[in-house]
């Protein structure tokens, strides 16, 4: 951890610059790129918490975090496979939106 | 070390320990780098050393290829007028990005024999690299190396057979060869 991320504006910084800096880069990189850096950025998102006190931790975007890191380099080995742990991640977001509706539901 | 335990054992390293590189082990990689071929003999190479922790952090914050937090980076750049003035426009246009390759490729197979783990990246912000380090006009950033002791080491990719990419002696006609 470095000590330029202790507090949310930095982190939020840093995340903003990251931004800027893949959406220039995706003008002249590789397509996936695109894909690879919004996932990767989807990684360091939730990361959040980590530096903004005021906010919780999520379960289920931790899981996500790791899922992620663990599939995002297949960018550069196997497009077909890091096309299917995409398709993958969103199933899982949309089964985790239904859970949080259903509970919503329940709740009120 | 065999020339092709090095080659084959090289990987793109994205996670490192904390440890520091040792000086005289750079040294060995720049010496490494300045060794490289060159067009016209050129040698358009400049190097620009890394370790400083705050510009390193900078450095990284701007470079969405670069992952991991190693603890020293060379950034080989090209000086493209004096490429020019020898080289023409072949030289400052294409010789510089070759030339940078091949002093990378130097850097990358040396720090593996000495134990260290790189990753070459390109995907940083050319404007923001300029600004942060200073870098004059007439100075071009090309290959940012990032270097450290391997904290994890990645299974090889796939490569695409040999036979399947070379030829002999005319395009199309396919050079059989015992796959390696």
């Amino acid at each position: 951890m470095t000590d330029t991320k202790d507090t949310g504006n930095e982190y939020l910084f840093e995340l903003a610059l990251f931004l800027a800096t893949s959406g220039r880069n995706c003008i002249d990189e590789p397509p996936l790129y695109g894909p690879f850096r919004l996932l990767d950025a989807l990684s360091r998102l939730t990361d959040f918490p980590k530096h903004a006190p005021s906010l919780s931790e999520d379960p289920f975007l931790n899981e996500v975090k790791t899922f992620v890191d663990e599939k995002k380099f297949l960018v550069t080995t196997d497009a077909e496979a890091f096309k299917q742990a995409a398709d993958e991640l969103v199933k899982r977001f949309a089964k985790e939106l239904k859970r949080r509706y259903a509970q919503n539901k329940k709740e009120k | 070390m065999d020339i092709f335990e090095v080659i084959k054992g090289r990987r793109s390293i994205r996670k490192y320990k904390l440890k520091q590189v040792e000086r005289e082990l750079t040294e060995k990689l720049l010496e490494a780098a300045r060794w490289a071929p060159s067009g016209s003999n050129i040698q358009p190479w400049l190097f620009i050393v890394v370790e400083d922790h705050e510009i390193l952090e900078m450095v990284r914050k701007i470079s969405p290829g670069y992952f991991g937090e190693a603890p020293l980076a060379i950034l080989i750049c090209s000086d493209k007028k004096r490429a020019h003035k020898i080289g023409g426009t072949l030289g400052r246009d294409y010789l510089t990005i070759a030339d940078c390759a091949m002093a990378a490729e130097n850097i990358q197979l040396t720090a593996y024999a000495l134990g260290l783990g790189t990753c070459v990246v390109k995907s940083f912000s050319h404007g923001a690299m300029k600004e942060i380090l200073e870098i004059s006009e007439g100075i071009e950033p090309e290959l940012l190396i990032i270097v450290g002791y391997p904290d994890s080491i990645p299974v090889p990719p796939r490569r695409i057979p040999l036979n399947d990419m070379v030829y002999l002696n005319k395009f199309g006609e396919r050079l059989q060869l015992k796959e390696a």
